[in-house]
């Protein structure tokens, strides 16, 4: 049909053989369509067959014979040409030529076919008519072809400005047609193009490389690799083809090998891994049926089970064929960077500066700043240069040429047991995990020479593991290293963790942290038990072995078992609760360790991917450590002393229990009584509280009256459903019934029931005691209840105590608010005298100020006075700003009598 | 006729929120971090003398559509599993959807959630 089309935009049919040719097709229309749909026909079939075989798995050269076909099906359109031969009589010769992956004869199953139609001097008019008579016949059957028509000039012009246009020429293949056209064109493009701008062609590839690996190596390019721009993908393999083009007369991939630029066994190792993505490529062209190169979710199950993935223990079939396919990806891409650093791309800045020299004998600097040993037998001799070319490496910045990796590789049988635990090797290993990073990474080299594993072996069960799930994008052996390298990173001050760079610089033992980096999740090799415990155990045999320390071994198995904790317990504890950082202390109990398992914790959630480390969990893991780093540095709460003296409380108390059901309703309260209550009362005085919290059931409060061991006092233990202003209010009630107050805890459990022990004089008239314990409950059911005014009561009593007669050194009253020693509570201490209704005023002014008691302490020594309390506002903030402290300053001292 | 139940809760209350709606039989819902402003403000921590401020409080934000006569149920349950009786417990939102359609299948209405 299309035939048709053109034909009738010919000229007018004249004389003479154009016109013989137009009434030939008019006359018999069946004559050129039939041939080239029939071809095209043909060629769609021997494309199904192709495919069809591939999909069985029995055409391993699928993309040779696929490119073939295409081939067949040109030369037989230009030998069957109507327009062609009347273009050559005219003296416009003319080829096709094959571009890009074509021309590479790399035609996946929905590839586009690129294609050039080369002529010498100017684009004829006809020209058109070429393309829609061979052309046309494609796009019927559905293939997407793309096509320039170019005269050589116009080729080099735009080849010269534009990279673009200059690679697919690099892969250009001459199919049919003139084939001098073809070879004057590559010579001319080595002789005008590229010869000038070899340098800079170098420059601009390597480039695109860059800002390609940038935009495609995101983390979610790791879970769904697009298998053509990713790093490691085809792109990388096709510059490594064109930064050889510039330079060499490559003409197929084989040429790598031959021209020296790769060993044979790099080159078939090479060429092994891209055999392998290209049938995946194939695989996902044909289950999306177009042309695609994002392995997504789906496809990657459908691909592993018709490359007949098995599971095995704890690895699903699609994982196994993931881990694979990023091992795949590796090489090449680590192929491709080496070729480029060979080819003196990235280094050509550093072959004017001369190589750095390694003192280390049997270690040389080579071409290009890489180093080498000097030769084998000085391995042999040495086998110690083993590690010590790759600390070299570290401290030079220089990566290791491919013959030393190669070495490397083939003296790995020296690295025995008793070298895995030689102390200089042991520590050169160490110093390689605490060296800065290059732009290229020590420990990665040692992974894939294979080095790490015969120095760890226990590194051998998580090698390319990898996690299938939208949260893990690294594969495990991956992780480990990334997580090295991100402490580097951040240590350096790199990315945005200002409080980390502090941290880590406050470490005590920077080489603990990088073991536990390196290996904390070294425990997933075995899915079956908890990898943090089954690591820690791991590990501890592996650094024995190493020949660290007893407490070092001790230290970074603690990191391991650990190195969920933190994150864990911010995100699914409340940790505006004191209780949380206290219990978090006491399971961490040194500083250092926590810093460390603090860094940790961040480095290995950036180094799992974006959806383990952002914003939102930067911050409560960081308000987490600083509390609880807070309550370390303090002592009081989370010390050992701290922490043996809770045990001993807890065996009496939940000992005392009759029954079993007892025995679980003690430990439950246990877990309701806050961190001070459990710290500063007795075991004795926490059973008496138990009946005592029993009784208060519903109520508002109860108490218990009980003489002092001498008789002269009394300690009333008030359990009371807490409320703001409730210590201000018994003080008040107690004032009001001439009740001296000499001393009070106050306690706020963690059911918001509060738990205070006053201890005080007698009521003056001891007769009638009971009746004036009566009245004095009688009141605080009152105030409570809101039926007795106490500001209005307590007046009269109060006014004598305007005026304050110090005996001795006269002080001033002082009040101190401290926002340091607690991350949860304000520090309000009261520096004055004794008098009747000091505690009263005080909590009165407090509760004015909009503040909640938690916890106070209150002692009387001869007439002077401490009072601390631990108070929030009804927000349960802090009181920190200066404003709001100046305020409860001013309002406290306001209360207080005059000295004279 | 549907609802949308939209609960701001604390990030620790996750699991036990989730644990409550599935006892109802609730198995879909939708779940982000979010940032809180709020009365609990975010405050300034100190370490080494350097200032960490923080302007927000972390939340977790739990969408689901139900029918509407199982909204005041839903509602209940979130309140009573996210409750812990502080300041910075959360709101819980219910709002009215014109309509849902299943990806899949093409269903819609209470079919669809």
């Amino acid at each position: 049909m299309h035939c048709y089309q053109a034909l009738s935009a010919l000229p007018q049919a004249g004389p003479g053989r154009l016109g013989a040719t137009r009434r030939m097709i008019t006359e018999h229309p069946g004559t050129l369509l039939s041939i080239h749909e029939t071809s095209s026909r043909r060629l769609r079939e021997r494309i199904a067959e192709l495919t069809r075989r591939f999909l069985r798995g029995k055409q391993p050269d699928f993309m040779k014979q696929h490119s073939r076909a295409l081939d067949d099906y040109f030369e037989a359109a230009f030998e069957s040409s109507r327009i062609g031969p009347r273009m050559q009589i005219n003296k416009n010769p003319y080829a096709i030529i094959a571009l890009g992956g074509y021309g590479r004869e790399e035609q996946s199953i929905h590839s586009d076919v690129d294609l050039l139609f080369l002529f010498a001097k100017r684009v004829p008019t006809d020209a058109e008519n070429l393309i829609r008579e061979m052309i046309y016949p494609l796009w019927d059957i559905g293939m997407d072809v793309g096509y320039a028509t170019r005269s050589v000039k116009e080729c080099l012009t735009l080849a010269a400005s534009d990279l673009n246009i200059l690679t697919p020429l690099l892969d250009a293949r001459f199919i049919c047609g003139m084939s001098m056209l073809f070879s004057d064109l590559m010579s001319q493009l080595r002789d005008k193009v590229i010869r000038k701008r070899r340098d800079r062609l170098v420059d601009q590839l390597l480039a695109a490389t860059r800002s390609r690996h940038a935009q495609y190596g995101d983390s979610a390019y790791l879970l769904e690799p697009n298998l053509k721009e990713g790093q490691g993908g085809l792109r990388d393999y096709h510059t490594m083809l064109w930064t050889a083009r510039l330079d060499t007369d490559l003409r197929q991939p084989r040429d790598l090998e031959y021209l020296g630029l790769l060993s044979h066994a790099e080159y078939q190792q090479l060429w092994d891994a891209l055999g392998f993505i290209w049938s995946a490529r194939n695989h996902l062209h044909h289950i999306c049926g177009r042309k695609c190169d994002r392995l997504h979710f789906e496809t990657q199950i459908r691909i592993a089970e018709t490359l007949k993935y098995r599971a095995e223990v704890g690895q699903q079939p699609v994982e196994r064929f993931l881990g694979e396919l990023h091992g795949r990806m590796e090489e090449v891409k680590r192929r491709h960077l080496l070729l480029q650093h060979e080819l003196g791309v990235e280094s050509r800045g550093r072959r004017r500066r001369p190589a750095p020299k390694s003192p280390v004998e049997g270690i040389e600097s080579v071409s290009w700043g890489m180093l080498n040993f000097t030769g084998p037998e000085a391995v042999l001799k040495r086998p110690e240069l083993l590690i010590r070319i790759f600390e070299e490496s570290a401290l030079l910045k220089a990566p290791l040429s491919p013959e030393a990796k190669r070495l490397v590789g083939e003296f790995l049988y020296l690295v025995d047991a008793g070298y895995r635990s030689t102390p200089e090797i042991v520590r050169a290993f160490e110093r390689i995990l605490k060296a800065p990073d290059a732009d290229f990474s020590v420990l990665d080299d040692m992974h894939t020479t294979g080095f790490l594993e015969a120095f760890i072996p226990e590194f051998r069960s998580i090698s390319n593991r990898i996690q299938y799930d939208e949260y893990h994008l690294y594969p495990v052996d991956k992780h480990l290293l990334r997580t090295v390298q991100t402490i580097k990173q951040l240590a350096g001050g790199e990315g945005s963790e200002p409080l980390f760079t502090r941290v880590y610089q406050e470490l005590k033992s920077k080489v603990l942290l990088a073991w536990a980096a390196l290996l904390h999740d070294v425990g997933k090799g075995d899915p079956r038990e908890d990898h943090a415990e089954h690591g820690a155990e791991i590990v501890r045999r592996l650094l024995a072995e190493k020949g660290l320390t007893a407490a070092e071994v001790d230290t970074v198995a603690f990191l391991v078992r650990e190195h969920l904790y933190l994150i864990k317990t911010a995100t699914r504890r409340d940790i505006h609760d004191e209780e949380t950082a206290v219990a978090c202390a006491r399971r961490i109990m040194d500083p250092d360790r926590l810093k460390m398992l603090y860094v940790l914790t961040v480095a290995d959630s950036v180094a799992t991917g974006p959806a383990a480390w952002n914003d939102w969990t930067a911050h409560l893991l960081r308000e987490l450590f600083m509390k609880v780093l807070n309550i370390l540095e303090r002592g009081e709460l989370a010390s050992e002393e701290a922490v043996a003296v809770l045990e001993r409380k807890r065996t009496a108390v939940l000992g005392a229990a009759a029954t079993d059901a007892e025995r679980g309703e003690l430990g439950r309260l246990f877990e309701v009584f806050s961190p001070r209550y459990l710290l500063s009362v007795p075991a004795e005085g926490i059973l008496a509280h138990i009946p005592l919290y029993r009784r208060l059931g519903a109520g508002e409060f109860v108490w218990d009256i009980r003489p002092s061991a001498e008789g002269a006092t009394r300690t009333v233990t008030i359990c009371a459903k807490d409320r703001p202003g409730l210590i201000a209010s018994m003080a008040g009630v107690f004032t009001l019934n001439n009740i001296n107050i000499l001393g009070v805890q106050v306690f706020t459990w963690r059911n918001r029931v509060a738990l205070d022990v006053f201890e005080v004089t007698p009521p003056p008239d001891t007769i009638f005691e009971a009746e004036k314990w009566q009245r004095a409950a009688d009141n605080l059911q009152a105030v409570l209840a809101g039926a007795l005014e106490l500001a209005e009561a307590l007046r009269p009593r109060l006014e004598a105590s305007r005026v304050v007669r110090p005996k001795g050194v006269k002080r001033a009253h002082r009040v101190r608010v401290d926002n340091t020693i607690s991350s949860f509570f304000t520090i309000v201490e009261v520096f004055t005298y004794d008098f009747p209704g000091l505690l009263y005023l005080v909590a009165d002014a407090l509760y004015r100020c909009g503040l909640d008691i938690s916890v106070a302490k209150i002692a009387t020594k001869v007439d002077q006075v401490v009072d601390v309390f631990y108070v929030r506002d009804i927000n349960g903030q802090k009181v920190d700003t200066a404003e709001r402290v100046s305020a409860v300053k001013e309002a406290v001292l306001a209360r207080l009598p005059r000295l004279e | 006729m549907l609802k949308k139940v939209e609960a701001i809760i604390k990030p620790f209350k996750l699991d036990d929120v989730k644990e409550a709606l599935n006892g109802i039989g609730i198995q879909g819902m939708t779940v982000s971090e979010v940032k809180g402003y709020g009365r609990q403000k975010g405050h300034k921590e100190v370490y080494r003398g350097a200032e960490y401020v923080v302007d927000f409080i972390p939340k977790i934000k739990i969408e689901i559509v139900v029918a509407a006569d199982q909204a005041e149920q839903v509602v209940a349950k979130i309140r009573d599993a996210a409750y812990t009786g502080k300041i910075g417990d959360g709101k819980i939102f219910v709002l009215p959807v014109e309509q849902a359609v299943r990806v899949r299948t093409g269903e819609t209405g209470t079919d669809a959630v």
